[in-house]
């Protein structure tokens, strides 16, 4: 899927986690009357004027654009749950969970096709870059505490599609570095060594050590 | 053999180890000092690492550590890992010390290497989502080639989102439907 991309190392671009967030569903007010769709990936409408349903966000960006419809801003991208969700995430270490998984695409898809449909636009996507950049931090620091662990693992809750997909290609090859020096196999158990590889030399048994304990 | 076509891991067996030769050997133009072709029983002689390693696994020569994980090298990195200049000591440090730390009989190296990786990692971490270019061009000549691959991909996913961030074409038009009708040539 994500070939095309290849001098970047993330497997997705951020174009290809636009693209899965477009299924999320979203409410419209359409103005005109149309027959149910019937698509692959579900029934939606049938449409009349004025009265709310439920579509793709594709569906409803393309009838945003032809001018058939009003798209109704999610429920949390509100000034007032907007502002509660970045005192909650500035309050804890923890990511708050009230977010939706795709918040960052879908809230510029928004902000591109809907701009007249958001009350407050202006605050509204200041409020969001705001939380974005708390959360982003947050994974930052929670990145720099993972090292101490033996285990080399990390533990972060409710990332976003777009978070995981920034720090992916960087955690990815740090684990890899943690876990190829970490590996017992670097401080070789000299039996098995000898018999594995008849050319070589048999360690000094004056320096042998038992493999690190667990 | 797992990474035959791996370009870095390629030159990393370029660096270059002393080795000392435990039997006599003809025919060969290895040791630059000799006036002969053969090198003698007991000499010292520098070599790349994938030589040095297929002469030690069979016995023709002993490897001795390089000077890049000398005791040196240790308390330097065990008193600030970050503000070591692991270039140009060895560009692959990390790749090379663990192709050589089971022929050369080291067992602290792995608990070695995964330390200094360790406090290295924290100020990689902090500069590369953040920093700017301009700012972190001289932290990055302190670097190793593992480490700057580790600090390139946080830099482009970071860009690569910000670029979709602030937009731009979204569309791209294929060449072919530009052109309402053909030249005519």
């Amino acid at each position: 899927m994500a070939g095309q991309s290849d001098s970047n190392p993330s497997l997705f671009s951020a174009e290809e986690v636009e693209f899965m967030a477009e299924d999320e569903l979203i409410e419209i007010v359409p103005n005109m009357r149309m027959e149910p769709l019937n698509l692959i990936c579900g029934d939606y409408g049938p449409f009349f004027p004025q009265m709310v349903t439920q579509v793709p966000l594709w569906l409803a960006i393309a009838l945003k654009k032809r001018g058939k419809c009003a798209i109704r801003p999610p429920s949390w991208m509100l000034i007032e749950s907007l502002t509660r969700i970045l005192e909650s995430e500035r309050e804890s270490q923890e990511a708050s969970q009230v977010l939706p998984f795709h918040y960052v695409e879908i809230s510029r898809l928004l902000f591109d096709h809907a701009r007249e449909d958001i009350p407050d636009v202006y605050m509204v996507r200041s409020l969001i870059e705001d939380i974005r950049d708390v959360r982003l931090h947050k994974v930052e620091t929670s990145l720099e505490s993972f090292e101490g662990a033996r285990s080399s693992a990390v533990r972060i809750m409710n990332l976003s599609a777009m978070e995981v997909n920034v720090v992916r290609p960087f955690v990815g090859r740090a684990l890899q570095a943690f876990y190829k020096h970490g590996s017992p196999d670097l401080i070789p158990n000299p039996e098995r060594m000898s018999n594995s590889n008849r050319w070589q030399q048999p360690a000094d048994p004056g320096q042998r050590r038992p493999l690190r304990k667990r | 053999m797992a990474d035959y076509y791996d370009i870095d891991d390629i030159i990393a067996e370029e660096e270059i180890v002393s080795v000392v030769f435990q039997k006599a050997v003809n025919g060969v133009g290895i040791d630059p000092s000799a006036e002969t072709d053969c090198v003698e029983q007991g000499s010292k002689v520098e070599l790349p690492f994938w030589l040095a390693h297929e002469l030690h696994i069979r016995q023709v020569t002993t490897m001795k550590l390089p000077p890049c994980f000398n005791q040196k090298t240790r308390l330097e990195l065990g008193a600030d890992a970050a503000c070591v200049d692991l270039r140009s000591r060895c560009p692959y440090f990390y790749e090379f010390g663990c192709k050589i730390a089971p022929l050369v009989g080291d067992r602290d190296m792995g608990s070695f290497l995964l330390s200094a990786f360790k406090n290295r990692y924290q100020e990689v971490l902090a500069k590369a989502h953040t920093a700017s270019f301009a700012a972190a061009s001289k932290f990055l000549t302190l670097l190793t080639k593992e480490e700057t691959n580790l600090y390139e991909a946080a830099q482009s996913s970071m860009a690569a989102f910000k670029k979709w961030r602030v937009g731009g074409p979204r569309f791209q038009r294929a060449a072919v439907l530009g052109r309402k009708r053909k030249p005519t040539d």
